[in-house]
């Protein structure tokens, strides 16, 4: 197999829980996102639009419809002759079974693959973001302070800080500390759980980590402070631009709202970084003359009867007449009966609400609108 | 599954009504519905029939009809065996709008020996319609019929024929012998030696042949007893894939009545229209009984009514056009709209 310069190994176990029924019967990286996407093809888009062909995804967590999303690769153009896109699961070794059981080991289980390829770089990403980021511009600032890791890394606000791995630096940007979830943070500085590794440090190191019968086999708690500690050559990579974690629904909802914004940072209109995902070749939007769309973003396959107001709506949702949406999240192939208000909700893929059916929160909370609620709610009446 | 049917599009056709759209395209690469070319229509028409094997006949401006097709890959066509097959004519001068012409056929007479599907389905390229062509030759070979003619009430003729391919090879062979130079000549000259059969179909269909028809028809996609017709969820057209983002609707848009495709960003008012792909309307614009194709991009303060904008075309800011819907008027490809150029 012919030598890479860097190999991509993207981390897509996540399991989301706190997206709660969404992520019941899909990894978070799975998660649909912005009308048309799911979270992963943020990562996917990156590394093409950045020129790394070989990609290894790491599944393990609910992993049927995330094999059968990515497939051979072509929707992100990783249909490659040589590399492209490989999907990792956990396998069984004569002797046991090995799960991921942390990010670290998920990576050192898959040695034999990325030896395949004899790279010089390894860029370890997380299938669990949303943001655009240019991975060569990262790997040529690593080559250029002769890292032995690089760690890219962004502004939070204070108050979300401890959720993060939160690194401290050197005027140099050096790491001088890295923190995994501190409780009273020092830095607002934050691991966006994007790492490049010089071959060499990254065998070494996972398979000295492999044999600690100590460590939690994960990059933040355990391999960083060890390279930390021995004096190895770590350098922070400062990313702006937007960056999001959608760990909750709240989170999820907000990132999809972002969108509405004309100014927006997040541009999905960018012809030269273009988002990639598996399109679903629907016929256009219809918008009927019984509709009303405001600030919203629709994707192909709809069918519009009623009022649209700042909301999202994905490939395939019907909406009957009579119906307001207002600040909601439809995703694909959901139906909204006829006079339903649907307001500050989120409505999961293939959901039918029937007609009549008021869903609205009053308080700052989203709903997320489950089977069961809808169920409830008519046993209700 | 045997491998029954094998497909023949003619896409040599050119309108002269509709040559305003054509200088640049073929009539098969035509737009149609927000994001669709012609041909996609009894392209995946045929590709949903079950037909793994299709062969395409263009003649001149076929460079955005082949970068729309590609390897096939969209209709699932791109194959190890069979596919999508593609014999650009040979001959510069030959009557315009014969469909299936034999000489045309002739010159690729191999693949037709290689094809190893029992049966042919020959068809014009230009045909809005969604029909399941198993029925048909079902009904073809229980017949005993030789040729058989699609037909339709509206509009006679559909230019659509089921034949043996051994006897379509025979009729290619002599073509000199016998004076038959198409399909039709066969099939209106009611050989004795054949079984000539028609087959009414009364589904929805309509031949593209003039910008009054062609606006028409893309007007009626906006009702939805024909819109339902044609865009049937489990007989998909297929079409090349943009990776456009969804539509986005901005402060200050109004859209009723409208179809929209991907990749829009509307900050203006839309109404009775066709929108395609990637197409920008600035805020205070005002589009009304339109046909916008890809790319266009319309300022803020224009007013358009009843205008055809062929692909992308630049509209000035405060630019106002107007045609009839009778007649629409028609804006050239790639050209840039003043304000003060149609007033």
């Amino acid at each position: 197999m012919a030598k890479k310069k860097c190999v991509a190994m993207l981390l897509a176990g996540g399991k989301g829980s706190r997206l709660n029924s969404l992520t019941k019967e899909l990894a978070k990286p799975a998660v649909p996102f912005g009308g048309k996407y799911r979270i992963i093809d943020f990562t996917l888009s990156n590394c093409t639009n950045s020129g790394i062909d070989t990609v290894g995804v790491l599944t393990q967590y609910q992993p049927l419809l995330l094999n059968s999303y990515i497939g051979i690769g072509s929707a992100w153009d990783l249909d490659r002759k040589d590399g492209g896109v490989t999907v990792l699961p956990p396998y069984s070794e004569s002797s046991e079974v090995k799960w991921y059981t942390g990010t670290a080991s998920a990576i050192y289980q898959n040695m034999n693959y990325l030896k395949q390829y004899q790279p010089d770089y390894v860029l370890i990403l997380s299938g669990d973001h949303i943001y655009k980021m240019n991975y060569e511009s990262m790997l040529e600032y690593h080559i250029e302070k002769r890292a032995d890791v690089t760690i890219s890394l962004i502004e939070v606000p204070w108050a979300e800080a401890s959720r993060f791995g939160i690194m401290n630096t050197n005027e140099d940007l050096r790491i001088v500390e890295f923190e995994e979830k501190p409780s009273s943070p020092k830095n607002n500085l934050a691991s966006m759980g994007i790492y490049i590794f010089s071959w060499n440090i990254l065998k070494e190191y996972l398979e000295m980590d492999d044999r600690n019968p100590e460590s939690s086999h994960d990059f933040g708690k355990d391999v960083i402070p060890m390279l930390l500690e021995e004096n190895k050559k770590l350098f922070a990579y400062p990313f702006k631009g937007y960056w999001k974690d959608v760990g909750t629904v709240q989170s999820l909802w907000e990132a999809n709202m972002d969108l509405l914004n004309e100014e927006c940072e997040l541009d999905l209109f960018d012809h030269d970084w273009r988002i990639y995902s598996v399109n679903p070749n629907q016929p256009p939007q219809y918008i009927s003359s019984d509709a009303i769309v405001r600030e919203s973003l629709i994707n192909e396959g709809c069918t519009i009867n009623g009022e649209i107001e700042k909301s999202v709506l994905f490939q395939g949702v019907s909406v009957g007449s009579g119906s307001t949406i207002k600040e909601s999240v439809i995703m694909p192939d959901a139906v909204i009966g006829s006079n339903c208000l649907i307001e500050r909700a989120i409505v999961p893929f293939d959901v039918k609400i029937p007609d009549g059916t008021v869903i609205r929160s009053f308080e700052d909370e989203i709903i997320l609108v489950t089977e069961e609620m809808l169920s409830g709610l008519y046993s209700a009446f | 599954m045997k491998r029954r049917l094998l497909g023949v599009i003619d896409a040599t056709t050119y309108h002269e009504d509709l040559e305003d759209l054509l200088t640049h395209r073929s009539l098969a690469a035509l737009p149609f519905a927000g994001r669709y070319r012609i041909i996609d229509f009894v392209l995946s028409n045929m590709v949903n029939s079950g037909i793994r094997s299709v062969a395409i006949f263009p003649k001149m401006q076929y460079r955005s009809l082949m970068d729309h097709l590609g390897s096939g890959k969209n209709w699932d066509l791109n194959r190890k065996r069979d596919g999508l097959f593609f014999f650009p004519s040979p001959i510069v001068d030959t009557d315009g709008n014969r469909i299936g012409s034999f000489e045309h056929f002739a010159a690729n007479l191999d693949f037709f020996y290689r094809s190893t599907q029992e049966y042919s389905i020959i068809s014009n390229c230009y045909t809005i319609f969604n029909m399941d062509f198993r029925p048909i030759l079902d009904w073809h070979s229980d017949s005993g019929c030789d040729i058989t003619e699609i037909r339709h009430q509206d509009s006679g003729s559909m230019e659509m024929y089921l034949i043996k391919t051994s006897l379509l090879i025979k009729l290619i062979e002599t073509r000199h012998e016998t004076g038959y130079s198409c399909m039709k000549d066969v099939v209106n000259n009611r050989h004795p030696l054949y079984n000539i059969c028609h087959y009414e179909y009364d589904g929805y269909a309509v031949m593209i042949d003039s910008i009054e028809n062609y606006y028409n028809t893309s007007m009626n996609l906006l009702k939805t007893d024909y819109w339902k017709q044609l865009f049937i969820k489990e007989q998909p057209i297929f079409t090349k894939v943009k990776d456009e983002p969804p539509t986005k609707y901005i402060k200050g848009s109004f859209v009723k009545n409208a179809m929209i495709a991907n990749g829009c960003l509307i900050g203006g008012t839309v109404e009775n229209s066709i929108v395609s792909r990637g197409v920008k309307i600035g805020k205070g614009a005002v589009i009304k009984n339109c046909i916008i194709m890809q790319k266009c991009q319309i300022e803020e303060n224009c007013y358009l009514d009843s205008v055809i904008l062929d692909k992308d075309v630049k509209v000035d800011a405060g630019t106002h056009i107007s045609g009839t819907t009778a007649s629409p008027y028609v804006i050239r490809k790639g050209t840039k709209q003043g304000a003060l150029m149609n007033t």
